[in-house]
């Protein structure tokens, strides 16, 4: 390379970071007077075929034909990073128009999103399945627009439990550890119990555990309540019951869920904490399994772990009316389209009562009927965000040391996120 | 990129020994010639600002700012991110064990190497081609090789638990990264087998300056083998020996990929080192992560100016 060709490639270089480095903010307006918007989606596919991408594609090909002077623009970004992005983009001043992704109580903290009611039509508002809809509040307003939703269930494999001796699904603690015992020595499944305690999902685990044992995350009022007597003595049951016995993973605190669903899907595991997305992949993997409600200490659970993802819009655009007729169309037109492709429960009163009617869903009827009276995470609570990275962190952790430390480190966090805000 | 420009020949080349004329040469060439060699520099100065010494701002910057999650800026933070984060539970086991990985790898790894290049420098049948095999793990992504041993160690469906198990060295499948007692050493592993290559290839060079008749002479001398190797190859080997150990140093200390894809620093904090554990941070606070990046910063800079001190010594001594 001589000099010159050098100095050219330098400076073109540092030019380009340069220009890069301070990137423009549009008003969205377009010069022939559209509006494009901005969706940030996050990717519920997991090949392919599936991809959300396509989903997103049909919706926005369907809604500009009716609205011709709306372009909307989708962005579709994997689980890992959604929300990285989307800080990325707010940080920077390049807030996107609409996020769905998996919490909004953050974003309602430092004031950035439109409160539900201004961007959805009375019809559409009504039209919200009224569980959800209560899910997206903060303090008595909603700004989450509930997506998708999916309820918690004990998946157990019928030919695990045959071969075991297992006569009926477990209700009780006792009963899943009796379940796991007779797994074990008749060599029925590689584990008996799959406890997925890992970075995936730590929190979800933890909660369906803790709410057998009559804790959780919060009172309430709100206050969290991490490492209550209660919690901490079902880290301790789980600990001497299912992990020292070794009826479950040697070390779930390193074990996603990804692995606990394709050890159940592929029959090596016996039980198994699911949502309706294992329902497809067991179905594929043939096997034969049964669904019964979370069992508790004393008894099978009365409501059951809710989940849901959200759809949220940003103020900062000062795109309200297009982003209305958006979320109408689509609430309207593609929610059932959107939990049929991925097995979700649809959040809106008429595309749930048509699912649940449909033959073809009747795998998935005993989530439809858990959905009414489920219990939410601390959603609407601006700091739970935080506070559910660290459970994801460390939680699992609880079930291989000392509870009372872990979930004690856990509660400080907790309390030091709350004071800031 | 070669930095070096030729020097612009205004005086015709003529003088070929010594400097050029100064005099004549400011004399002869107006406009750009006042500024010195600043045009020819400029490009890289600029490069640098923008590529090391912007961030480096930025990322101080950011370290002292209240961040919120959602990524609103809410004003400056003084050092409230630093005392978080040392009072971060673990920081302390954090913190030691990036000096256990570093210091571990680094000195397995030049070890291994050594008797490794030696080896290579012998001439054997099917040298060149062993010479070509052994680039395979550098050419590979290191991400890639660290995915293929998460697998191969995998608890239920991995081939090295499966030949472990065969070979009745393990009494049962062993799930070898979902405990850090475990975890940690196969990591460190998978690390010397990625740094081996290259450190081999530096030292291999290093070998091949040494000229034979040197060893000859200590031969004739009636030094042993053992004592040729120490008292003349190890001295004669110790500049590439210096390259090899610096530039290890600063990547096993940085090392992300392999911790990362097999770990991800779990369970807890129970593998992270630092980098990865200022990854993990920025999941509940960019700032606080900055605020280890910071530190980290820090470390580089103690463990460059370290190796500076050494390698003068090096040059005085030798």
């Amino acid at each position: 390379m001589n000099a010159r060709t050098a100095l050219i490639g330098a400076t073109a270089l540092a030019l380009a970071l340069g220009l890069t480095a301070c990137g423009s903010g549009d008003d969205g307006k377009n010069a022939d007077g559209s509006t494009t918007l901005k969706l940030v989606a996050a990717d519920y596919g997991d090949s392919k075929s599936n991809a959300s991408g396509r989903y997103w594609a049909g919706v926005v090909r369907d809604f500009e034909r009716k609205h011709k002077d709306i372009t909307v623009d989708v962005q579709v970004v994997n689980w890992n990073d959604i929300d990285k992005t989307v800080r990325t983009m707010v940080q920077s001043g390049n807030v996107p128009d609409l996020v769905q992704t998996g919490g909004y109580a953050d974003k309602v903290a430092d004031d950035l999103l439109h409160e539900a009611d201004e961007v959805l039509s009375p019809r559409t508002l009504k039209n919200l399945d009224p569980t959800l809809a209560a899910a997206g509040e903060v303090d008595g307003t909603q700004y989450g627009i509930p997506w998708t939703s999916s309820t918690r269930m004990l998946f157990y494999n019928k030919e695990v439990f045959r071969k075991a001796g297992v006569k009926t699904p477990p209700k009780t603690w006792d009963e899943v550890a009796g379940a796991a015992r007779k797994i074990k020595s008749s060599g029925a499944a590689e584990t008996p119990y799959a406890l997925p305690l890992g970075p995936e999902e730590a929190q979800g685990e933890s909660l369906l555990w803790e709410m057998g044992n009559g804790g959780g995350f919060t009172t309430k009022n709100g206050r969290y309540t991490l490492n209550s007597s209660r919690n901490a003595a079902t880290f301790r049951w789980l600990r001497s019951n299912l992990v020292k016995p070794g009826l479950t993973y040697a070390h779930p605190a390193g074990t996603d869920r990804k692995t606990a669903f394709a050890d159940f899907a592929g029959g090596k595991a016996g039980m198994v904490n699911g949502h309706t997305g294992l329902v497809q992949m067991a179905e594929k993997g043939d096997v034969d399994y049964g669904v019964t409600a979370i069992p508790g200490k004393d008894g099978a659970l009365k409501h059951t772990l809710g989940v849901a993802d959200w759809m949220m819009a940003f103020k900062d655009g000062g795109k309200q009316e297009q982003i209305k007729k958006f979320l109408d169309f689509t609430y309207a037109e593609k929610t059932r389209e959107f939990a049929e492709t991925y097995d979700f429960l649809p959040v809106t009163r008429d595309a749930f009562r048509e699912m649940k009617e449909d033959e073809e869903n009747r795998s998935l009827r005993p989530f439809f009927d858990q959905l009414p009276g489920a219990k939410f995470y601390p959603l609407g609570d601006p700091v739970w965000d935080s506070v559910s990275a660290e459970i994801k962190k460390t939680g699992g952790k609880a079930v291989q040391e000392d509870p009372a430390k872990i979930l004690g480190d856990l509660q400080k966090k907790a309390e030091e996120a709350a004071s800031r805000r | 990129m070669p930095t070096k420009a030729p020097p612009p020949r205004v005086d015709g080349g003529a003088k070929r020994n010594g400097p050029p004329a100064r005099t004549g040469r400011r004399a002869r060439s107006g406009g750009a010639g006042r500024f010195g060699p600043l045009p020819w520099i400029a490009p890289a100065v600029l490069l640098i600002l923008a590529v090391v010494v912007w961030p480096v701002f930025e990322l101080v910057r950011t370290s002292l700012m209240e961040i919120s999650i959602s990524g609103v800026v809410r004003g400056g933070a003084g050092t409230d991110k630093y005392r978080k984060l040392f009072d971060e539970t673990g920081f302390g086991q954090v913190l030691l064990r990036t000096v256990v990985w570093t210091v571990v790898v680094v000195g397995v790894t030049m070890l291994v190497s050594l008797g490794l290049a030696q080896l290579f420098h012998q001439r054997f049948p099917g040298r060149r081609i062993a010479r070509w095999a052994l680039i395979a793990p550098w050419a590979a992504s290191v991400l890639m090789t660290a995915i293929g041993f998460k697998w191969m160690l995998d608890r239920t469906a991995g081939v090295l638990n499966t030949l472990m198990l065969d070979l009745g060295i393990v009494d049962g499948p062993r799930d070898w990264l979902g405990s850090p007692d475990t975890a940690w050493p196969w990591m460190m592993v998978v690390a010397v087998f990625v740094s081996l290559p290259f450190t081999t290839y530096t030292l291999l060079a290093g070998l091949q300056t040494i000229p034979d008749d040197l060893r000859e002479a200590a031969r004739i001398d009636g030094a042993g083998r053992w004592q040729t190797y120490r008292e003349v190859t190890l001295p004669l080997l110790r500049p590439a020996f210096l390259v090899g150990v610096v530039i290890n140093l600063i990547n096993v200390f940085n090392s992300f990929p392999v911790i990362w894809a097999m770990t991800q620093g779990g369970p807890g904090n129970d593998t992270a080192t630092t980098t990865v554990f200022m990854y993990r941070l920025k999941e509940s606070d960019i700032a606080e992560s900055a605020a280890m990046s910071v530190v980290n910063f820090a470390m580089v800079v103690v463990l460059v100016l370290i190796f500076l001190k050494v390698s003068r010594w090096n040059e005085e001594d030798g």
